[in-house]
């Protein structure tokens, strides 16, 4: 209803202002006679109040109120007379106050309004250069949901990134102590293992601010805007002290530096350089840490590992059936279980499964459980333990054996390489047949081998195969799939 | 340059925006009639004048005095509507003319009415007067323009829907030269001396002197 309102009374409001710019650009005149009437009236001596001359236009007022307007001359002897009778002559056309207002005021209103639109217009556009030089980091507030209990496995570093949070929270404990807050701390582990979501953790348990940004986000196409994107993060986090950086995929930036020669590698040293100082220079930032993580610490400059700078270096290790189990329980919490799954048995057959491996599992198995649910009209999804041997029978299974097939063939065709190129392999397929013969080509999910015999040649197919032997030259056997799930590998307790 | 440019102007710019408000109101109040209320729910199915200017197409071209301008286009999900996409845009897209045509005809009944019961006096200097003849005259022009087959026109939308498969070819290489002929339809009269104005002028004037006398001596009579 507002709306309508609204619509009409602009409307009111655009058609009044039409009449009212009418009257002012088109004055009324008043009704036009004969100049013969005003010479009466002059030669009456006492009937016009007023007159006004524009040019050959006379606008005629008398004293009984009466007005009206007309064409001709008024000589000087006219003037004499006219104001020997004591009436007012005015010069020029008649002043309108509203008109001069409008007309001057009018276009310069209308001057800055667009004005101010184009500048507002231009403004989105200028800013992209200087904002480059801002930081990407994102403030993740303590609303992540996730605590130090919704991580499993990683006690050592649940560890010392506890002692990190309570030095952030609560420094004087430590500073009491004599003893300084470590400048950074280094994850380091298998892709998979937790390392993000550790840190999602410390942001939701610690008070501090927390940041987060990749490290590839710090470089970009122009010069100078990674050091400069690193310079403003810290200062950032400086100024919202108690802060944690987290630097996710460290190994973007931190290789070695002086490793190549080009342009490409500069502007990565150059950021790198900037952030060693950021972590270590003169200016010593108190109550900010830096966690980063990364897969491939070998690759990591030296300078950025040594003490001062990353002091923590923490492994996250392979986790343990135990661990697993943790792990298990916990994705599984919101899950309803049977009575006859039992987590430790599938951790038992989960051996050397990153979290994310397992997180995967779970979920996988849920899905399972709740298409039973669909298919059988239960009211609930429950998960089963054949639920998990089936999801651990196909999928990553699958993936898994053919992906060590693929590798095992690179491996073994290199290793055999020779000008010529010739592959020869020993098969064993599942049913136990022995297939031999000279590889010719190998592609997702077969495998082509030529035999002895004139025109013989194999299709394989690698989901049957169980082990390959690389025969002429190496007695290298390797078995394709370890049957996960009645395996028991010897654990650490 | 005359004292009064900028009120001249003005007195053009009012009407002008509030026939254009009406003409994509009545695309969107098509469309949504159709099935498709894509306009609707981002606003414009409004006679809000504000919803539909567009700052250069409503505001800066005509008030530097350029007789050209358009307001935003309505958004029209051709796929949703329940008579199907053809039918649909030619009814959507003629929609806009004809509601310029019907505010014209309007405008002619109300300017009747009014010199009819005596309250306006179709002359030169009354402001009504004035108002009723500009919006005649920016409705007849903005009808026949938008009816012209030249895309981005509602007229080129209407032959879209219109077009039998055999000749699609041949409009979509049509449609291709469209900008150069929107050009060419603007300046050519232009520089042939006369205006682009000068046929809608004539028609209305003379539309609104036959409804001002039939209303007039319909009045006195």
């Amino acid at each position: 209803m507002r709306k309508r309102f609204k619509t009409l009374l602009l409307w009111t409001l655009c058609v009044v202002c039409f009449l009212l710019f009418y009257q002012l650009a088109n004055p009324a005149p008043p009704p036009r006679q004969e100049y013969s009437a005003f010479l009466s009236d002059v030669a009456a001596g006492d009937a016009i109040a007023e007159v006004r001359i524009d040019s050959n236009k006379i606008r005629v007022r008398r004293w009984d109120g009466w007005e009206y307007s007309t064409l001709g001359v008024v000589d000087d002897e006219m003037t004499q007379t006219l104001s020997e009778q004591g009436v007012m002559i005015a010069w020029g056309p008649q002043p309108q106050p509203f008109r001069k207002l409008l007309t001057v005021g009018g276009p310069i209103v209308l001057v800055l309004a667009l004005f101010v639109y184009f500048l507002k217009k231009a403004q989105g556009q200028t800013t992209n250069a200087l904002s480059m030089r801002k930081t990407t980091a994102r403030r993740i507030d303590a609303t992540t949901g996730v605590s130090f209990a919704d991580v499993g496995g990683c006690g050592d570093a649940k560890e010392h990134l506890c002692d990190l949070i309570d030095f952030l929270d609560h420094p004087d404990r430590w500073v009491g102590a004599g003893v300084r807050l470590p400048r950074g701390v280094l994850l380091e582990g298998p892709p998979g293992c937790g390392k993000t979501l550790l840190a999602r953790a410390v942001a939701g348990e610690s008070k501090a601010n927390f940041y987060l940004i990749s490290a590839s986000e710090f470089v970009e196409m122009f010069v100078g805007v990674g050091a400069a994107r690193v310079r403003d993060t810290f200062e950032t986090a400086s100024k919202n002290a108690p802060a944690v950086i987290f630097i996710d995929e460290l190994d973007a930036v931190g290789r070695r530096r002086g490793s190549g020669i080009g342009a490409a590698n500069d502007e990565r040293e150059q950021t790198l350089n900037q952030l060693l100082v950021c972590m270590d220079g003169f200016e010593i930032r108190d109550r900010v840490v830096v966690i980063a993580a990364t897969n491939r610490s070998d690759v990591l400059d030296p300078a950025l590992l040594r003490p001062g700078r990353f002091d923590r270096r923490i492994r996250i290790e392979a986790l343990s059936a135990s661990q697993r189990r943790e792990v298990l329980a916990i994705h599984t919490r919101r899950m309803q279980l049977g009575e006859d799954l039992d987590l430790g048995t599938v951790a038992a057959g989960t051996a050397n499964f990153s979290g994310a491996e397992l997180e995967s599992l779970v979920n996988e198995a849920g899905l399972r459980a709740v298409r039973r649910m669909r298919a059988g009209g239960d009211s609930k999804a429950v998960l089963r333990s054949f639920d998990f041997t089936e999801a651990l029978a196909c999928g990553a299974e699958e993936c898994r054996r053919f992906d060590c097939v693929d590798a095992l063939l690179v491996e073994s065709t290199t290793q055999l390489a020779r000008p010529t190129g010739k592959a020869r392999v020993r098969l064993t397929l599942a049913e136990g047949t022995l297939v031999e013969g000279e590889l010719v080509w190998a592609d997702a999910t077969l495998l082509k081998l030529r035999g002895d015999g004139p025109n013989e040649s194999m299709l394989v197919p690698k989901q049957q195969i169980r082990t390959i032997e690389a025969l002429e030259g190496t007695e290298w056997t390797k078995d394709v799939s370890p049957d996960r799930l009645l395996a028991h590998t010897p654990e650490l307790a | 340059m005359s004292e009064t440019w900028l009120l001249d102007r003005l007195l053009i710019w009012i009407p002008l925006v509030l026939s254009l408000s009406i003409h994509e109101w009545a695309h969107a109040a098509c469309a949504n009639a159709l099935g498709d209320d894509t306009a609707a729910r981002q606003g414009r199915l409004t006679l809000n004048p504000l919803e539909h200017m567009d700052p250069v197409g409503s505001f800066l071209l005509p008030l530097l005095g350029i007789p050209f301008g358009w307001a935003k286009p309505v958004p029209i999900d051709f796929s949703r509507f329940r008579c199907g996409a053809d039918t649909g845009i030619v009814l959507t897209a003629a929609a806009g003319p004809l509601s310029n045509l019907a505010l014209a005809l309007v405008a002619t009944l109300a300017g009747a009415l009014c010199v009819g019961l005596g309250t306006v006096t179709p002359k030169a200097g009354s402001a009504a007067w004035q108002l009723v003849h500009t919006t005649v005259l920016l409705n007849l022009l903005l009808a026949c323009f938008n009816l012209l087959p030249i895309p981005p026109l509602d007229g080129s939308r209407v032959v879209d829907g219109l077009i039998p498969g055999g000749w699609r070819e041949t409009w979509d290489a049509f449609a291709r030269l469209s900008p150069l002929l929107l050009a060419a339809v603007l300046v050519v009269p232009v520089l042939a001396g006369g205006s682009l104005l000068a046929w809608p002028m004539a028609w209305a004037s003379a539309l609104l002197d036959a409804a001002a006398g039939v209303a007039g001596s319909a009045g006195s009579g």
